[in-house]
């Protein structure tokens, strides 16, 4: 029975062949824009979260909350963190370590060019290996530091390619930072984060003589032991913070963040972006709906005397309703799929423009196979609420005056 | 009465398609009526703050990484912004403090930036900032602990719980100081949280402090982007650095409102071309309800013939219904993107965001009515081609 309502819609649409077209013509135009512009968003999404994503889930950051927005990890912060807290937070149970994160701006400077780059501390004695791993540091080129390194620095792997100064910084190069000579000991393998590749290791040490020591940290990073007490860590930290610089709780005047947390925020942005440049696309598919119902009371008209004919010969109200939603169904499906094929080739085209365009691997395209199944439910779906009100005039005629009418 | 009843309801069917057609072109130009409008809005902004601030105005920046002014590594000094004074065109120059400061008020804190101005230049200051004061008084040179605070802090629960006046006391990094004025709405949260000292009491909070950035204006008759140039060249010598290893950069106001009005036309741009799509799908369906009319219409079109018109009529009667359908269409979209907009703008002023505010210039409302129009003449031109190409006796024939 099923199969027959399928086969009798689609005889009914190949026999107005313009019309279907045109009606579906305008469903594939809106489901392939908006399966591009997710899958495009989607992309982009990933590989920005990718940025931030190379923190082990056993890892807190604990920063002194500043302005927002105003920098990187205690730039613009009216209190910053002692540097005697790292001792107190190691004394917590659970806590493997807990590391002094100095994040500075420094003029860089190789060929006669300068660059104003991140410099940050590398810890040292047995804090070092502890650090290498969180971060999951190694050199792509030469070697990472050691204690006895004070004159040595190892640079993000940006610094490999000939953009920043024109020319590729090598191993055994000297570079100045903040007008001091610096021997470069190696180049970090690529990590896809742009602040991290783009930064300048030096030691701890090396680092405060170099830009003063003002007895404050920029950030802390503590690495828990188990990764499933990181929670009841975190909150000992807080509790801890809370003691040691006199705030009430609800009223911190710092931050202490989970990679996770970091990543939720940032990925819930991410998506208020995408959801509104998809719900601008998404109006071309209300259009689109408009454009069914249209057709489908243009064909209910057209029918009457068909219908008047299958009602007088026996058939219900029920099965003349679902004839035409039927057969509004598939308009809204066949223009669906044609829509999602093309969105795919314009979503996979654009990100390979992109990517030979302006050279970044950020543009990626990803379409899940959610979002395929999803919008040809969708176009399904929207067909069929489409169809709903003519279906509905189609199934109430009269049979009497339903054959009265003329064509 | 059955005749009647049919014909009432072919009028009445042919009217819900009608309807529903100019429904499709209703939405895709409110839509992009909306998004053009605070597209136009942002513009005509950003082109009034250039006006108000002048086009003789330049600022001198660290280098650094963050929000401008706040890089501890990277600064402008006091012998920087004296030497900027002197340079040839320079009218006058000033420089701003820019620290992050602890701000409580009945047990209440907050991380908000505060600037530290040189009152003996009060209205050089105020001016290049965009800020003047509301209510109260400005600061004066010789204040000490007492403050200007932004728009918002007047507000319940916008920076704390209840809404400050003048006379009440809040404290800076733990330091009592008193309110004596309020600016005037900027229009972007950030800016409407600002707190206001002057020099001396910068120096009593932030000791040993550094300017964050220095306004200059140029004398009267030189260029500012000439000017900055200058600055840049003289600076650099008096900082002996070499070129291209500055530590700072001269960029004119005109420059940075630049930037910022190319992003916010190119970020337009994109959701203007997306909204466009739809209008691409109301148009197919313009031409899909006019080939039915015309499908529809064939026996009168016969008729029409057989009595003499000719095909160009033919071609005249179906295209301008088409442009008349679709020009009901944008009238309504623009309505309905009035009211969107309308609504929009009165929910971006409620979050802080006044100065984000839609524009509704005559160009615009005729633009979208002219384009509908078009768009249904365009959309139209194939059915009507189609009716005006029937063979006259096959039309009659027709059933």
């Amino acid at each position: 029975m099923n199969k027959d309502y399928i086969l009798f819609a689609f005889n009914n649409l190949r026999s107005r062949k313009l019309r279907s077209w045109l009606t579906m013509l305008g469903i594939f135009i809106g489901i392939a824009a908006v399966v591009a512009l997710i899958g495009l968003g989607e992309g982009l999404r990933t590989a920005v979260l990718s940025q931030f994503g190379f923190l082990g889930s056993d890892v807190l950051t604990v920063q002194a909350s500043g302005i927002q927005f105003a920098g990187p990890p205690g730039q613009a912060v009216s209190t910053p963190l002692s540097d005697d807290l790292t001792d107190k937070i190691e004394r917590i149970r659970g806590v493997d370590a807990a590391i002094n994160r100095h994040i500075e701006s420094g003029a860089i400077e190789f060929n006669d060019r300068q660059h104003v780059g991140i410099v940050t501390s590398l810890p040292e004695q047995n804090k070092r290996k502890v650090f290498e791993r969180m971060v999951n540091l190694k050199a792509a080129e030469g070697r990472l530091l050691d204690d006895s390194d004070d004159r040595k620095v190892v640079l993000g792997h940006d610094y490999s390619a000939d953009d920043i100064f024109g020319k590729e910084v090598a191993v055994g190069n000297t570079v100045l930072i903040k007008g001091e000579a610096f021997e470069v000991a190696g180049i970090l393998e690529k990590k896809g984060s742009f602040i991290f590749d783009h930064s300048a290791f030096l030691n701890e040490d090396a680092l405060l003589d170099l830009f003063g020591n003002r007895k404050t940290v920029d950030a802390i990073a503590v690495k828990a032991k188990e990764t499933n007490d990181v929670l009841r860590v975190k909150e000992e930290v807080e509790q801890l913070l809370r003691k040691e610089r006199d705030v009430k709780k609800g009223e911190e005047n710092f931050i202490v963040e989970s990679p996770q947390s970091t990543l939720d925020s940032l990925n819930s942005t991410l998506f208020a972006v995408q959801l509104f440049v998809s719900v601008i696309a998404a109006i071309s598919l209300l259009v689109g709906g408009i454009g069914i119902m249209n057709t489908m009371y243009t064909s209910v008209v057209e029918r009457t005397r068909e219908i008047g004919v299958m009602k007088s010969v026996g058939a219900r109200n029920s099965s003349v309703f679902i004839l035409f939603f039927f057969e509004s169904g598939l308009l809204g499906a066949v223009g669906g799929a044609i829509g999602i094929v093309i969105g795919l080739i314009l979503a996979y085209g654009f990100a390979a423009l992109g990517r030979a365009v302006l050279g970044t691997e950020l543009i990626q395209a990803q379409v899940s196979v959610f979002l395929i199944v999803g919008s040809l439910l969708f176009s399904f779906m929207l067909g069929t609420l489409s169809g709903i009100l003519p279906a509905f005039q189609a199934a109430r005629m009269q049979p009497v005056d339903a054959l009265r009418e003329r064509a | 009465m059955s005749t009647v009843l049919y014909s009432l309801r072919h009028v009445v069917h042919r009217k819900m398609r009608s309807w529903l057609t100019i429904v499709s072109v209703l939405v895709g130009i409110a839509a992009i009526f909306t998004l053009l409008s605070f597209g136009i809005g942002i513009q005509a902004y950003v082109e009034q703050i250039a006006e108000d601030a002048g086009a003789d105005k330049l600022f001198v920046m660290a280098k650094g990484i963050g929000a401008p002014g706040t890089d501890g590594n990277f600064f402008v000094s006091e012998s920087d912004v004296d030497f900027i004074r002197k340079v040839n065109g320079v009218k006058e120059a000033s420089g701003i403090y820019i620290k992050a400061g602890e701000i409580e008020f009945k047990k209440q804190k907050k991380q908000n930036f505060v600037l530290g101005l040189d009152m003996s230049k009060q209205q050089f200051v105020e001016g290049a900032l965009l800020v003047e004061i509301e209510k109260g008084r400005s600061l004066k040179k010789t204040d000490l602990d007492k403050i200007v605070l932004g728009y918002n802090y007047q507000i319940e629960d916008k920076i704390f719980s209840r809404g400050l006046d003048i006379g009440d006391k809040i404290t800076i990094n733990g330091k009592p100081m008193a309110i004596v004025g309020f600016f005037k709405e900027v229009g972007n949260p950030s800016d409407d949280a600002n707190i206001y000292v002057n020099y001396k009491t910068i120096d009593a909070l932030f000791p040993g402090s550094t300017f964050g950035y220095a306004v200059v204006q140029a004398d009267k008759g030189v260029a500012a982007d000439e000017l900055a140039l200058r600055i840049q060249d003289k600076l650099r010598r008096f900082k002996n650095q070499e070129e291209g290893k500055e530590d700072f950069f001269v960029q004119t106001f005109a420059d940075i409102l630049a930037t910022f009005g190319t992003v916010i036309v190119v970020i337009n741009g994109v959701l203007v071309l997306i909204a466009l799509i739809s209008v691409a799908v109301a148009s197919v369906n313009i031409m899909n309800t006019m080939y039915t009319a015309v499908l529809e219409r064939t026996k009168e079109i016969g008729v029409m013939k057989a009595i003499g018109a000719q095909n160009h009529s033919i071609l005249s009667i179906f295209v301008i219904e088409a442009g008349l359908l679709s020009s009901i269409g944008g009238v309504l979209g623009v309505v309905f993107g009035f009211i969107f907009a309308s609504i929009g703008g009165a929910i971006a002023a409620a979050s802080g965001f006044s100065s984000l505010q839609p524009a509704f210039p005559a160009v615009l409302v005729i633009g979208c009515i002219l384009f509908s129009f078009i768009l249904g003449v365009v959309a139209g031109l194939l059915p009507a081609r189609q009716a005006a190409k029937l063979n006259a006796v096959d039309a009659l024939r027709y059933e």
